[in-house]
């Protein structure tokens, strides 16, 4: 069977570690700075006062006015949903993230375990921990197993069978179902309330309505036999391994220059690291602790995966300008690493190569950044010529 | 990381290296630069002319002087006697 772990809220959740009390009073996540000003998750009080997770922030605080915004808190969201999954793994269970809350492992392998289906999945609420108010379900689809997870309630686990699995999700709401927010009111405003009325209609029919969207809602809204057994497999995840340094200051530090040098360090003691076993960075994250409560998180991946610390500070550097409050610890963290460097050494350079590689791919750079024709190459055409200026050309390079 | 900005100014056809550049010289009498881009001159080093192409719609007809000024800078400058007017150029 396939089994879905749902923590609803995370982001939320991860964020009141640091202050628990406020989860027993009207809270939700503050919108993103610069994004659209809607609340994110909101806690058990405020949700019973009407506040929802997507309204806007004015109508949520004439709502509630004793409604607390809680800062994101990404790095802390990141950290605790590695943890998530880590407990999980060493219960045993190969799992398939979905995103930060959701989570999908097959019970087969550990059925055995832990002496069937049940235990394995009571198992697995106990690795991830009643504080998290986790909710599990279990089908042989994945969808199956998240609308049974989003049924149930927190420490509960729902087990669908697959005969019973069209009787279970027919009175089951839309929403539900992963479409844009515009689809479910187009899907109201066609009298559609259940996902048993979805998969009543004619395939073809909703296809020719809503598209490659609606056509793919329409199969999730199938029972599994209906569609003669086709599932979407759950591929377990390699385990991951940490690889990052951090470094916390006494004070809080804005100077860019002093965090460009702490980045500096950060960068040499990751390279350092032998875990990395010789293969170049892929994608790096710079996070912080902010001074002010909170964190920053930012992400970078780059186009060629490398090691010279050069290239990856010049990568990183500019992102510190974001910041948007001093810092009390800055975290480097590798999120994924190059099978290998693509570039075969040689073992002995042939003379200028290297300087000939390094010069195309500097030209590419240029040439990507201001346009074709800005690169330009010398030609003679009369050397000879007492006419200075009919001896050579500039002609643009686009090779 | 780096963006293709599309710039519409990008050179897209050849262009001519060490073109001339219009020069404002106050000759003397006999023709050679006393004063180039405000500046006196001080030495003229050399003196020379190019007669070319005259067989064209375009002949050449210049009268150059490897000029050192005043404050030490070296320029050269001619004198285009199809168009009368002064440029500067790298001979």
């Amino acid at each position: 069977m396939i089994a879905c772990v749902l923590i609803p809220g995370f982001e939320l959740r991860a964020a009141l570690r640091a202050q628990p009390r406020l989860a027993m009073s009207p809270a939700a996540l503050a919108p993103e700075a610069g994004e659209e000003q809607l609340i994110g998750p909101v806690t058990a009080a405020a949700d019973a006062v009407g506040v929802k997770p997507g309204m806007r922030l004015g109508e949520a605080l004439a709502t509630c006015p004793q409604l607390v915004l809680v800062d994101r808190d990404p790095a802390a969201v990141e950290r605790e949903w590695e943890g998530v999954l880590r407990r999980l793994e060493d219960a045993g269970f190969a799992v398939d993230p979905d995103e930060q809350g959701v989570v999908y492992f097959e019970t087969r392998g550990v059925e055995r375990l832990y002496g069937g289906v049940q235990p394995a999945l009571d198992r697995a609420l106990a690795a991830v921990g009643s504080g998290w108010d986790p909710r599990v379900g279990a089908a042989a689809r994945r969808f199956t197993a998240l609308a049974a997870a989003s049924v149930a309630r927190p420490g509960q686990i729902v087990l669908v069978q697959e005969q019973e699995e069209q009787e279970f999700l027919e009175p089951l709401p839309l929403s539900l179902l992963p479409l844009p927010a515009d689809r479910y009111a187009e899907l109201e405003g066609l009298g559609l309330r259940r996902l048993g009325e979805l998969a009543q209609l004619p395939g073809t029919a909703v296809a020719d309505r809503l598209g490659v969207d609606g056509r793919k809602a329409w199969r999730l809204a199938q029972s599994g036999r209906k569609l003669g057994g086709r599932k979407a497999r759950v591929r377990g995840r390699k385990p991951a391994f940490e690889l990052a340094e951090a470094m916390t200051f006494p004070d809080a530090v804005g100077n860019e220059l002093t965090l460009r040098r702490a980045l500096a360090s950060l960068l040499e003691r990751l390279l350092a690291r032998p875990e990395r076993a010789g293969r170049p960075y892929r994608k790096l994250a710079l996070s912080a602790r902010l001074v002010g409560g909170g964190s920053w998180r930012r992400a970078v991946t780059l186009r060629d995966a490398t090691t010279e610390a050069a290239r990856l500070r010049a990568a990183l550097g500019p992102k510190l300008q974001e910041l948007p409050a001093p810092v009390l610890e800055l975290r480097l963290e590798a999120v994924e690493l190059a099978d290998a460097s693509g570039q075969q050494l040689t073992l002995v350079e042939p003379a200028g190569t290297e300087a000939g590689t390094r010069l195309r791919e500097g030209l590419r750079q240029v040439r990507a950044s201001t346009g074709t024709g800005s690169v330009c190459a010398v030609v003679e055409v009369a050397p000879w010529s007492r006419i200075p200026e009919a001896r050579a050309l500039v002609v643009p390079r686009d090779d | 990381m780096v963006t293709d900005s599309g710039s519409a100014s990008a050179r897209r056809t050849a262009g001519r290296l060490n073109a001339p550049r219009p020069a404002l010289v106050e000759p003397r009498f006999d023709g050679s630069p006393k004063l180039v881009n405000r500046q006196l001159v001080a030495v003229v080093r050399e003196e020379w002319r190019v007669v070319d192409r005259w067989w064209t719609d375009e002949p050449v007809d210049r009268r150059y002087f490897d000029v050192v000024l005043e404050s030490g800078q070296n320029v050269c400058v001619y004198r285009d006697q199809e168009a009368s007017a002064w440029f500067t150029q790298n001979a």
